[in-house]
């Protein structure tokens, strides 16, 4: 009976009509003038003059105007730029392999010529998976990065950079250069540190409306699905190996009892799971107020790689940590796959930048703008006492909010361990006890029998439609539940013991 | 078809035939094509209609990879296949991961139902075999290497079927203006520099250590540049030519360029925090240097890096008849300095400043390291 049910919720997840809703549109914007025909984004904001800026895997990095609607190259040469800032109209940051770079233009002639080093203290393996992700500035002028770990897909190269540390070699997703597996800190006195560990494949951060900071990582060794973090300060968040770097942790990392790994960890604010909602999760943009995309300001967007989709966070602080719901909210066509670098043009409408590197995605660069007028989607999700609040953007149907059968609602949890990804576990259904409904119609607070911490709670919201009519665009809504309201219970270790066979190779 | 009805559909058919002990082929066939179109499944990648995507993912629609038993296809879904490899002779380079959302009887579901649809003939897939497979196959994801070992194709198929070596047309040919790239280089550290000069010199700096390495000029620049930039960045870029000028380290012995490609090693050779033989001593000074970064000076790169309280510029051109390089450096502040180079058979040395000693080492004065010059030719181009 069992695989049974399982054979069909793979099969209703596939009928699970979420849909980008009428409101907004997608528009493509025409390829960059590359000579190497490969129109990935890897890198994508704006100048304060309004200009479009991309990096593509070449290494170039073109400007485009948006009124004259041209292209301009203005540098080359980089080696995978998989993030920028800009600084000023003429000076940009940008995070390549081996550094993070200030790429100026200073004789004005529209073309970078300055290429300076404003950190290369971290290593290199050569490993391919060893991606420099995104930079992103706090208000003080500190700069964060992201440093993949390297892939058992390949080995480490013949002159490595940084010391060597055997330590973090042994496991699928390995850290034998300084740092892999690390967010970095470039503080304002120019001191670069490791700011937190036990990152796998953190493509992607950024920081809320408050200054919290936010990274991506995605499914694999030691992550169970793909996860949304709240970054702090020397926290560790799962994947083991970057550990080898952590002053004070002594021996391998991946031969470190699971048990010892499962109570240093720091949970995920949000889980994306994994084949329904994302695969591959990447960056992290906050609605700004400047944003025009509807009712959503202060929420967070996060792309996905491996499906046309665009996923909305709405985060609370429950028990002193930040948690919350992700649902997705740019989905299917014309939305391409690969959605890996967004930002906000200066007219509120989001430029989302595509790439791929062999793995699922796509290629190119789309504009998504809002025609002003309100969606209908669930605007926000709280934890209760004994359930959810759900808000709405408008007024809903009554008889089918007040329906039981309209909130299939399931739980489970990812297993924290070393093998490749997790099932999940403990899925089960959840009752509804009750279903209140507020006066405007906008706030349906779903009671569960049960509320269970430290499991993921997801619906999809049956049917339902608002007062007019109009169908729900995004059903499928996931909360993460780690803390309940009052009396949660010690945080338990969800762990599996890797059997000896399935242990990462080690020679 | 109305997604309601289709899940009723489907909740009263496959309640009937979970009840039947033999299923019957179409049962079979059907189930397998609902969950190889599922969310997550095959299709995000191999398309409904089979056929992949061009250049990138390979077809599954009259794939020979499917052929001579399920053994292979068995063993890709449940391991994945990361590397090179020609399905019916076309090349691709991107990764498969492993397949990890269904259990031994979906997959043999969704293989069944692959060996028979888009024309595909082969045999039904039993659980058995998908259970015995993820019992007894180790678990590194496949290379196409260990994966063909393993699994190798008959004579009739291996023309057209199989892993390669990727080779890229040169998409540079005659070098009008500077060309750089921060790329992957052999024998350098992984923050290296391939720079293509007018007159068609080429030299691979190495930012890891604040060196040139080496500089070659016959058989074009570097391949594969287009394999590099639009795959996950992993080659290792590669080139025809022999070098003129190969500078001579203390931790390297004369590893061939192929040995320094090498991407699968277990630990490096060395790694740089090793390396104490930076070529530029600086009177009184033990450190290494760091990298600051670089400057583009009508397109060449001026580069400059750090030694104790000492910046170093090293701007490399050409000489006016384009017959050689020209290294220009400048320390500042100046101080006495010893610049080691490579004396070789293959090219002449020629420093404007200080004396040049048989062993290539270059002595300069304070006042000489202020400004000063050195040109390498290669030997045959200048006799
Ligand atoms: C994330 C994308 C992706 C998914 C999902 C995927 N594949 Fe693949 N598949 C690939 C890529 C890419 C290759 C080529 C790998 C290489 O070049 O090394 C491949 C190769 C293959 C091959 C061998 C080459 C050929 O064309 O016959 C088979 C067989 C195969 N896949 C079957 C499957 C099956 C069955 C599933 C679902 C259970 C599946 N794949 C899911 C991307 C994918």
């Amino acid at each position: 009976m069992k695989s049974f049910f399982t054979f069909i919720f793979i099969f209703w997840t596939t009928s699970m009509p979420g849909a980008t809703a009428p409101q907004y549109s997608v528009t493509n914007i025409p390829a960059p003038p590359t000579k190497y025909k490969n129109f990935q984004i890897d890198g994508l904001t704006f100048l304060p003059n309004g200009k479009l800026v991309v990096c593509l895997p070449s290494g170039e990095i073109f400007f485009r105007d948006l009124k004259t609607e041209s292209w301009e190259l203005f540098a080359e040469g980089l080696h995978n730029p998989l993030g920028v800032i800009a600084l000023s109209n003429s000076e940009l940051i940008v995070t390549q392999r081996p550094e993070l770079t200030r790429v100026r233009d200073t004789d004005g002639d529209g073309k970078a010529d300055d290429f300076a080093v404003i950190t290369d203290h971290f290593g290199m393996s050569g490993n391919y998976h060893e991606f420099n992700f995104t930079p992103v500035r706090d208000k003080q002028g500190n700069y964060f990065f992201a440093l993949g770990t390297g892939s058992r897909g390949d080995g480490v190269r013949t002159i490595t950079r940084g010391t060597f540390n055997e330590r973090g070699r042994p496991g699928r997703m390995h850290s034998s250069a300084p740092y892999r597996g690390c967010i970095m800190k470039l503080t304002t006195e120019g001191k670069t540190i490791p700011w937190s560990y036990g990152h796998r494949t953190p493509n992607g951060l950024g920081f809320d409306l408050n200054g919290n900071l936010f990274v991506t990582d995605n499914q694999g060794d030691w992550v169970g699905s793909s996860k949304l973090f709240h970054v702090q300060k020397d926290h560790f968040y799962g994947h083991a190996a970057s550990l080898a770097w952590k002053e004070g942790f002594e021996g391998t990392p991946v031969d470190t009892p699971v048990e010892k790994l499962a109570k240093m960890r720091s949970r995920a604010c949000v889980v994306f799971p994994h084949g329904t909602m994302a695969n591959s999760p990447t960056k992290v943009l906050a609605i700004t107020p400047r944003a025009k995309m509807g009712p959503f300001t202060g929420q967070l967007l996060v792309g996905e790689m491996n499906r046309p989709r665009i996923m909305r966070v709405m985060l609370e602080k429950v028990g002193g940590e930040l948690q919350g719901a992700c649902v997705p909210f740019f989905d299917g066509s014309p939305l391409g796959r690969g959605c890996n670098r967004m930002d906000w043009a200066p007219d509120g409408s989001l430029f989302v930048g595509q790439t791929k590197h062999t793995w699922a995605g796509g290629e190119g660069i789309q504009q998504i703008s809002w025609n002003g007028k309100t969606p209908f989607e669930i605007q926000n999700m709280e934890l209760q006492e004994k359930g959810f609040k759900f808000t709405f953007t408008k007024p809903v149907n009554r008889e089918i909010g007040a329906k039981k059968e309209t909130w299939p609602f399931s739980r489970y949890f990812y297993e924290y361990r070393e093998a490749y990804g997790s099932p999940r576990s403990d899925e089960t259904k959840v009752e509804i006890s009750a279903i209140h409904i507020s006066k405007d119609a906008k706030t349906i607070e779903v009671e569960l029998a049960e509320l269970k911490a430290w499991h993921i709670h997801e619906v999809t919201v049956q049917n339902l439609t608002s007062s007019s009519g109009d169908k729900l665009s995004n059903n499928y809504i996931v909360y993460t539940l780690n803390r309940l309201l009052k009396n949660t219970p010690p945080e338990p270790l969800q762990i599996k013991v890797a059997s000896k066979d399935s242990k990462g190779k080690k020679s | 078809m109305n997604p309601h009805l289709s899940f009723f559909l489907f909740l009263l058919l496959s309640g009937v035939c979970s009840s039947l002990s033999a299923e019957s082929r179409d049962e079979i066939l059907r189930k397998g094509k609902e969950l190889y179109n599922g969310a997550g499944s095959c299709v995000a990648c191999h398309m409904a209609d089979g056929k992949g995507q061009k250049g990138n993912i390979p077809p599954l629609a009259g794939s020979d990879w499917l052929k001579e038993g399920s053994d292979r296809s068995i063993a890709i879904s449940l391991r994945g296949l990361a590397g090179p490899i020609q399905v019916n002779g076309k090349k691709y380079y991107a990764a498969m991961p492993p397949q990890l959302l269904f259990d031994d009887e979906k997959l043999a579901y969704i293989l069944s139902y692959v060996n028979n649809a888009w024309g595909n003939q082969e045999d039904l897939v039993s659980k058995e075999e998908v259970a015995k497979a993820r019992r007894e196959l180790s678990q590194d994801v496949f290379t196409p290497q260990t994966l063909l070992k393993k699994f190798p194709f008959d004579k009739k198929y291996s023309k057209k079927n199989g892993t390669f070596t990727p080779t890229f047309d040169d998409t540079l040919t005659e070098i009008t203006r500077p060309v750089i790239y921060r790329t992957f280089m052999p024998g350098a550290s992984p923050a290296a520099f391939a720079v293509a000069l007018p007159g068609n010199h080429y030299f691979c700096w190495d930012a890891g250590e604040c060196r040139l390495r080496y500089v070659w000029t016959k058989g074009g620049f570097i391949k594969s540049n287009q394999a590099h930039w639009s795959s996950n960045g992993k080659p290792v870029a590669e080139f025809n030519g022999t070098p003129y000028y190969r500078a001579r380290t203390t931790l390297l012995e004369d590893e061939s360029f192929d040995e320094l490609s090498k991407t699968n090693m277990q630990k490096p050779i060395y790694d740089t925090s090793q390396a104490d033989d930076f070529p530029i001593r600086l009177k009184g000074l033990k450190e290494t240097p760091s990298f600051l970064g670089y400057q583009l000076v009508e397109g060449y790169p001026k580069f400059r890096y750090s030694l104790g309280e000492h910046t170093i510029t090293e701007l490399i051109g050409m000489n006016d008849k384009k017959t050689g390089i020209v290294r220009t450096f400048t320390i500042s502040p100046p101080t006495e300095a010893v610049l080691q180079l490579t004396p070789s058979a293959f090219a002449s040395i020629n420093c404007d400043q200080g004396k040049s000693k048989p062993d290539g080492k270059l002595l300069l004065s304070a006042k000489d390291s202020s400004h000063f010059s050195v040109l390498i030719t290669p030997v045959e181009e200048t006799n």
